[in-house]
């Protein structure tokens, strides 16, 4: 009997473990995925909102595609319980799947800050495509937008919101904007190009109702006045999908827990993506990283254990991106390890800004911020990460970096770095295509 | 699959390369969007241009998330420009920083190789970059490093 294959979750890592189990298994198989939505990726929605992509672009595995490999799918429906004695999974509608071994992907959901109000009209999440819809249907141009939070994931739909001629406002409880994102200084600098570019941030007001006002909405905080406004956006946080797990046996800590197999403590049963703890590559330590990046890789990995393969993962790397305004800010790795060595960079003349972190003559994170414009930016972002990534003793390039940070490329290429990272790929042969991964005949 | 070789020793910095790279790729004389780089050694006594290996991860093309990197006929990852959103992820997921975003245009951009004709070998007066049949490599790491190594001991 053909080997059965569980999917649960239609995300990033759900669908990269299918197309990796099909391209690495021997025999076919049979892939059965339960996802409560189409699968899409949650990446590109910003550009679903501001009009540049149609809804059919976001879609990252149609019915078509799934049919070509061969998944026989229950889309719209929710996991609930898994019993990993038996192999045998309940979703949502009373039925059942049994499975000789399943991947847990079931990602992550939006909070929202609770205060009364925040489940009221014209108060949305931006987390899932029908999410997005609402936002999208409820934004008009010279509608006053009111982000509450000011994190990574409301900076990645802030561009959208202007572009679709909206007033924004930002209010954060934090003393300072992306806390989790970039450092003190990087901040500030986002937050006077913020205020050069006309968008509102009030930091360290803790929001305690959101009433209905005349024609719109009322934003109350426990000190300082009130804020009418058109809609609300609430971008306080995300939540791993863990709790239908329990009484599963499968092991929780943040996320299930799983080693460099990306398989949990029930050897039947993988997880990946947001809902994984794996091994952060730099740290050598436990983590979650929800990042598109971790999601992808952890669902190859997965997949290509569950075809047999033996495929040990070496830890995700934490990388973050986002533009604002036309501004990059990016960070990665051990950006905010406080026993790291720092150096730092500042221009005069432009909102340029550069982190070094340091564990010895290894770069262990690094922040860079600067004009989408200038060339370097983008160049050097990538040459960040890889030395991150590679660990690559630097030697006396370090002082170089120490004095000189904006110079990243003579130190990452004479470190013969591109060397290191040349022979290093994921599954351990060249990745494949899009479009390549073998179909059903 | 054939590569692009580059010997740095044979570089003149004349950045002809830049030139012929920009003019293919986006139909104007425009280093600052050529996929291929010239960078100074030494004190600005040696140059090497550099770009992308193609290497066997495709780091830029797993990483989007839309699928809009692929790999052309000539085995070079290329961007699908319909496809890209432009999200810049595939920036940050090349470790090697040859991964480029074009704010007019708001998409992403790399060495294609031309799609098997590439404009900077042809371009180049002293065959410092030649299109071959050969591994990839780390073309620049032992050139650089002997002559960054100089530099910093001078300092």
């Amino acid at each position: 009997m053909a080997q059965r294959h569980l999917i649960i979750g239609g995300g990033t890592a759900g669908i990269n473990a299918i197309r990796t189990i099909r391209e690495e298994e021997r025999e076919r198989s049979e892939i059965a995925l339960v996802a409560a939505e189409r699968p899409y990726s949650r990446m590109v929605l910003p550009y679903y909102l501001d009009r540049s992509i149609a809804e059919s672009h976001v879609y990252t595995a149609t019915p078509r595609v799934l049919a070509d490999w061969g998944v026989t799918s229950r889309i719209g429906r929710r996991a609930t319980a898994l019993d990993t004695q038996a192999g045998v999974c309940t979703l949502d509608d009373g039925t059942t799947l049994e499975y000789d071994d399943c991947l847990i992907a079931t990602g992550s959901s939006a909070v929202r800050a609770p205060v009364p109000g925040a489940d009221g009209r014209a108060v949305h999440s931006f987390w899932t495509l029908e999410e997005a819809r609402a936002v999208l249907a409820g934004i008009r141009p010279r509608s006053h937008v009111v982000l509450v939070g000011a994190g990574f994931i409301a900076f990645t739909i802030l561009n959208s919101i202007l572009s679709l001629g909206a007033r924004l406002t930002i209010v954060e409880v934090a003393p300072r904007i992306l806390p989790r994102m970039i450092d003190d200084t990087g901040a500030g600098l986002v937050a006077r190009w913020l205020a050069d570019h006309g968008v509102t941030v009030r930091t360290g007001v803790t929001l305690t109702r959101i009433e209905d006002a005349k024609g719109g909405k009322r934003l109350v905080f426990a000190s300082g006045a009130p804020l009418a406004c058109d809609l609300v956006i609430m971008a306080t946080g995300i939540t791993t999908n863990l709790e239908w797990l329990q009484g599963s046996g499968v092991g929780v800590n943040r996320g299930v827990v799983v080693d460099e197999h990306l398989r949990s403590s029930v050897p039947s049963v993988y997880a990946a993506g947001d809902v994984a703890e794996g091994r952060d590559r730099i740290s050598g330590e436990a983590a979650v990283h929800a990042i598109e990046p971790t999601a992808q890789e952890h669902g190859r990995v997965a997949g290509a254990n569950m075809a047999g393969k033996d495929v040990r993962y070496r830890g995700s790397v934490l990388i973050n991106i986002v533009e604002v305004c036309h501004l990059d800010v990016a960070s990665f790795g051990a950006w905010d390890d406080p026993k790291a060595e720092a150096a730092s960079g500042l221009m005069a003349d432009r909102p340029a800004y550069r982190k070094l972190l340091w564990r010895g003559d290894r770069l262990t994170g690094a922040i860079i911020l600067g004009p989408s414009s200038d060339i370097w930016t983008t160049n050097d972002v990538g040459m960040l990460k890889g030395l991150v990534q590679s660990g690559v003793a630097l030697g006396r390039f370090k002082a170089h970096l120490m004095a000189q940070p904006f110079d990243v490329k003579p130190a990452f290429i004479a470190s013969r770095t591109t060397s290191r990272l040349l022979d290093e790929t994921i599954l351990g042969r060249p990745a494949k295509a899009p479009g390549d991964t073998p179909v059903a005949v | 699959m054939r590569v692009l070789a580059i010997h740095p020793e044979k570089c003149t910095g004349c950045l002809r390369c830049e030139l012929a790279c920009s003019y293919v790729q986006t139909g104007e004389f425009q280093p600052a969007k050529s996929v291929i780089r010239v960078s100074p050694f030494e004190g600005h006594t040696s140059y090497a241009p550099y770009t992308c290996t193609q290497c066997a991860e495709g780091w830029c093309m797993t990483a989007c998330p839309v699928g809009a990197i692929t790999i052309n006929a000539a085995g070079a990852k290329d961007v699908l420009d319909d496809r890209c959103v432009g999200c810049k992820l595939c920036t940050i997921a090349c470790p090697y920083g040859t991964m480029f975003y074009d704010p007019g245009t708001r998409k992403a951009f790399k060495c294609n190789l031309c799609g098997g004709a590439p404009a900077c070998a042809e371009a180049c007066p002293t065959a410092a970059i030649t299109y071959e049949e050969t591994w990839t490599g780390d073309w620049l790491g032992d050139f650089a490093h002997e002559r960054t190594a100089r530099i910093l001991e001078i300092r």
